[in-house]
């Protein structure tokens, strides 16, 4: 059986002159078909507040000198740490494809005198930044520029 | 010949006056191989059970009548081929919708959505007859002409899980729906609108599912409306911010 | 709450929306280089020891950049989990979860340009 909608969803204002059987949700809500995909989005949410708060860990310590930076550093070495980062990447990536793909068809058609480029325009656009930042920011934080 | 082929209906059953909830019930169904999944509701009701009830009307996909649930995916009934389906298929009223009876749902709060974002052209201050025709260039009417290919079906409405859960948010088709009257060049509603949209409409709980748009039968595309859509309500209201305007 | 939170909307979707764009855009080499090459030896560890670390972000570019990966990724972050809440049936208690969640954004946020600019 699906799960129950809100008790109100696509609800008349008023009420009809019969009772009304209360409205369900998609049956496959919300891990089966497309669904899944989605509720994988909506949860990599979780991943994303998690890495902010560790970078914003990492930011603080390199605010409080050596020691607290070396042991912030040191402490991502611990396996916890390694399979969460492996996972961040994969939802990183993920959310990266499923957005860029929803991008170009999110883009008003006309603002004033101003169209927005082709859709593979776009997508040109946004890979190449992620590919060429990836790469560029990649190479600083391994240190092979600057 | 054609070859008959029995399958298996589990459609859902719902008398408000003798059942305290939706049940199922199965019927066997000879299916012609080129039937569509309302011949055999429609023989379900001719031949086997009369007391079934549910909506149809053009057998074309114009006129949004016909929109079910089959095997669990919002399918407009007349246009859906029954052979791609195997030995059973189950029917069940639109998800998100109350139920009324058997696969009828309630269609007012849907209605109500549509007219509160004036899906018409608004114009600050009518045109005279004399004034002649309001020209419009084929750009201007590409722009907005995908939009305007909604048949009010609510396949959109049944697949959305954000639908499912706010009660004021306006939902795909009425989104779509106003976000087509914002572009139309002849329009002048846009701030209203906007205003609509970005208030109780709560256009920015849509949260991507892009379902909307996979099940339209119609190929409008609502989920890039919506997201269009927030995307000028922001410019609306970062404007307004600055020009704030007087009230029509 | 309701109306405060509806008129806050269209920031929260702006910053949500930089969150999901330069968040991952940024963050793919961040997690890559940060979070498994170094930590696995992939990549020498002087790569990021202090010093180093210190003087890539002591200027105001490394600034923006360490800012912008602390920050936006909680727009994001609060804001999916947010939807998620009520997908799962939370539609009443948003006025709870999502001040809840957009508070540690902004916290988070305002913890990072703190923490950037002591840097």
């Amino acid at each position: 059986m699906a799960r129950p909608a809100h008790p109100h969803a696509m609800a008349a204002s008023k009420p009809g002159r019969t009772r009304t059987a209360p409205p369900r949700m998609p049956p496959e809500f919300p891990m089966r078909g497309r669904y899944r995909a989605y509720t994988l989005f909506d949860a990599t949410g979780l991943v994303y507040l998690l890495l902010g708060l560790l970078a914003l860990r990492l930011a603080w310590a390199l605010g409080d000198g050596e020691a607290a930076w070396s042991a912030a550093m040191a402490g991502f070495r611990n396996p916890l740490y390694l399979a969460f980062h492996a996972l961040a990447l994969v939802s990183v990536l993920f959310v990266g494809v499923r957005f860029f793909r929803l991008f170009p068809k999110a883009q008003p058609p006309k603002l004033g005198p101003l169209e927005p480029p082709s859709a593979p325009v776009i997508l040109g656009g946004l890979y190449g930044a992620w590919i060429a930042v990836t790469l560029l920011l990649g190479a600083i934080l391994a240190g092979g520029i600057f | 010949m054609s070859e008959v082929r029995k399958r298996r209906f589990v459609v859902a059953r719902f008398d408000p006056d003798r059942d305290a909830e939706p049940r199922t019930q199965t019927y066997e169904v000879p299916c012609q191989p080129d039937w569509k999944v309302l011949d055999a509701l429609n023989y379900i009701k001719d031949e086997l059970d009369s007391t079934l009830s549910h909506r149809w009307s053009c057998r074309m996909a114009v006129c949004g009548s016909c929109g079910m649930n089959v095997d669990g995916k919002p399918t407009l009934t007349c246009k859906q081929a029954v052979e791609g389906y195997g030995d059973q298929v189950e029917i069940e009223p639109l998800s998100n919708f109350p139920v009324i009876r058997d696969l009828v749902v309630e269609l007012e709060g849907f209605l109500e959505k549509l007219q509160h974002v004036k899906p018409w052209i608004v114009r600050a201050k009518e045109l005279a007859v004399e004034a002649g025709p309001v020209r419009q260039s084929p750009e201007e009417l590409e722009l907005f002409t995908q939009f305007s290919y909604c048949i009010n079906c609510m396949l959109c409405y049944a697949a959305c899980p954000v639908v499912a859960n706010e009660p004021e948010f306006l939902g795909p088709a009425a989104i779509a729906l106003g976000h087509r009257y914002n572009i139309d060049s002849r329009d002048e509603g846009a701030h209203e609108r906007n205003e609509i949209f970005r208030g109780e409409g709560t256009i920015f709980s849509c949260s991507y599912a892009n379902e909307c748009s996979e099940v339209c039968p119609k190929h409008v595309d609502p989920a890039a409306a919506i997201n269009q859509a927030k995307f000028n309500a922001v410019i609306d209201w970062a404007t307004s911010l600055v020009l704030p305007r007087g009230g029509r | 709450m309701k109306h405060l939170l509806l008129r806050l909307e269209p920031v929260v979707w702006l910053l949500f929306g930089q969150g999901i764009l330069i968040g991952t855009i940024l963050l793919t080499a961040w997690v890559l280089v940060v979070g498994l090459l170094v930590p696995l030896g992939w990549v020498p560890a002087d790569a990021l020891a202090y010093q180093r670390a210190h003087r890539l972000a002591a200027n105001p570019i490394g600034r923006l950049v360490l800012l912008a990966i602390a920050a936006l990724p909680l727009w994001k972050g609060a804001h999916h989990l947010r939807a998620l809440a009520i997908d799962f049936g939370g539609a009443q208690r948003d006025t709870l979860v999502a001040p809840l969640l957009y508070g540690v954004a902004a916290v988070g946020s305002l913890l990072a340009i703190a923490a950037v600019l002591r840097i």
